[in-house]
């Protein structure tokens, strides 16, 4: 779609007769039509409104049970709003691409910062895995993506920077090339870069039935906070956890670091 | 646009025929040349021009081809008296004069461009989302009260009145929303780049207790557009004292 339409056509001029429902207006621009329904959207992510349309943070009042039925964890309600009323609204974040998905009786895992808005019939929870947010149920959901989406299917290793998420069961794990990261020689390279380091070394693994979900850009989008953690141990990224090694689990091994160097020499 | 905008369909051969870029002004009784906007891609301006000018951004040229010249207009080239508000107004804006013959491309920062055709109505822009005008079309900064405030981009916004094409920028795509009297518009400043036509505009905010116990609506701040005309969003919000409440 072009924001100028067609040749010679001038730009598309918009009413709310003409914006689509539920539907992007341009690649950047969605649209979502509500009749008295109610919709979550990230905070600061609307543009513009036509109709009569209440927001209010998540957990204000009579929208409380929501927190409930929805979001099932006040950890990261605060990052929420409800819009509420009838009317067309325009949703956009940063100029970069977003697109509609639907789930059916599904679930799906999103990187936090993607996802901008979905139907409260889906159940937003924290995913086990840091960072990312994982949507349970029917419905409509919202994601932004830094270029357009492309669906993948497992079995398929994926570059940790173009991950967006993943829809049904593949299981995510990481991937390290053998070659590279072994060995003392393997080591000075991943640490120095000498002898060549392709900085691909790393990789997430998917495998098992579903879809990986991948932008086609390596540029990340700011983490949303998806909500602290339960102080407990065995909860990944938790600050319950201390691993008797020093490695946190939730933050991301750099190949060439130093314990992992003091590992490979036996120390 | 309802402008009835042909430009495009000029871009598709434009070296035939007799320049394009000559259009019968009502009250001149002789035909007069005027700078021929189009879009190459949606990030380059290209104008076409046959010794006629255009203002444009300074340093917005990325390139040209035939005879131009380029002269930086000193207080926006509205003579003192536009240099004085410019100063007291804080809406800067530093404009350079394109005279020449031939082909002139303009891009600022890979920002998208969009054009709009005026016929006597008001565009009322802010100084950094304008890239270019018909030297022919006036310029001028006018009061925007409390909605400018919210944006930070002070108090005073531009405008550009006349018969002509002007280039507006924005990130991503502006979308063009239409007000009309059943429907009003609410815009989130952030992502307010112009507007045109007959509108009211008023400043609503949904400050409430919440917004101080960190339950905001993340909406504090809208614009409330009525009346007729049209309003330019962009698909990104800049970063506003709104954006955090």
């Amino acid at each position: 779609m072009n924001a100028w339409g067609p040749p010679g056509a001038g730009p598309v001029v918009h009413d709310p007769m003409t914006l689509p429902a539920d539907d992007n207006v341009n690649s950047y621009t969605f649209c979502v039509e509500l009749k008295g329904s109610q919709w979550f959207l990230q905070k600061g992510k609307m543009i513009a409104y036509y109709g009569a349309i209440e927001f209010n943070g998540v957990g204000h009042g009579r929208l409380d049970r929501l927190v409930r039925t929805s979001f099932h964890s006040p950890l990261h309600a605060s990052d929420w709003v409800v819009a509420e009323g009838s009317g067309k609204m325009l949703l956009a974040d940063r100029a970069f691409d977003v697109n509609s998905y639907d789930l059916d009786d599904g679930n799906l895992t999103i990187r936090s910062g993607n996802l901008l808005a979905f139907q409260p019939s889906l159940a937003l929870k924290q995913s086990i895995v840091p960072g990312f947010l994982t949507l349970i149920g029917t419905g409509k959901f919202v994601a932004a993506s830094n270029g357009p989406v492309v669906f993948m299917e497992p079995p398929i290793r994926v570059d940790p920077q173009a991950l967006v998420g993943w829809a049904d069961c593949p299981s995510p794990c990481h991937h390290y090339d053998h070659g590279y990261l072994t060995g003392v020689m393997g080591g000075l390279r991943a640490m120095t870069g000498l002898g060549g380091a392709s900085r691909e070394e790393h990789q997430f693994e998917f495998v098992g039935a579903g879809t990986v979900l991948l932008q086609s850009s390596e540029s990340l989008m700011a983490e949303q906070a998806s909500g602290a953690l339960p102080q407990e141990p065995g909860v990944p990224g938790g600050a319950g956890v201390s691993g008797s090694r020093g490695q946190q689990a939730g933050a991301p091994r750099l190949p060439g670091q130093l314990g992992d160097l003091q590992r490979r020499f036996g120390l | 646009m309802n402008a009835g905008t042909n430009f495009r369909s000029i871009v598709a051969n434009p070296r035939s025929g007799p320049p394009q870029g000559c259009v019968r002004r009502p009250r001149a009784a002789t035909f007069r040349c005027v700078a021929m906007f189009r879009l190459q891609g949606s990030k380059v301006l290209a104008v076409d021009m046959t010794g006629d000018a255009v203002k444009a951004k300074n340093g917005s040229m990325v390139a040209y081809d035939g005879q131009m010249a380029f002269k930086k207009l000193t207080g926006g080239g509205e003579g003192l008296r536009g240099m004085v508000t410019r100063r007291l107004t804080g809406e800067q804006m530093t404009v350079m004069e394109v005279r020449g013959q031939g082909t002139c491309w303009f891009a600022d920062r890979a920002a998208e461009i969009n054009l709009v055709r005026l016929q006597g109505e008001k565009l009322f822009v802010e100084s950094s989302n304008l890239l270019a005008t018909d030297a022919g079309l006036r310029t001028g900064t006018t009061f925007t009260g409390l909605r400018g405030a919210s944006q930070g981009n002070g108090l005073f916004t531009t405008t550009v009145e006349g018969h002509g094409q002007a280039a507006i920028m924005s990130d991503g795509p502006a979308v063009v929303l239409r007000v009309s009297a059943q429907y009003p518009l609410i815009v989130d400043p952030g992502a307010y780049i112009a507007h045109q036509g007959n509108l009211r505009q008023t400043f609503q905010s949904g400050v409430t207790f919440r917004t101080f116990l960190g339950e905001g609506g993340g909406e504090a701040f809208q614009i409330r557009f009525e009346g007729d005309g049209l309003v330019y969003v962009q698909p990104s919000e800049r970063n506003t004292f709104a954006g955090d409440v």
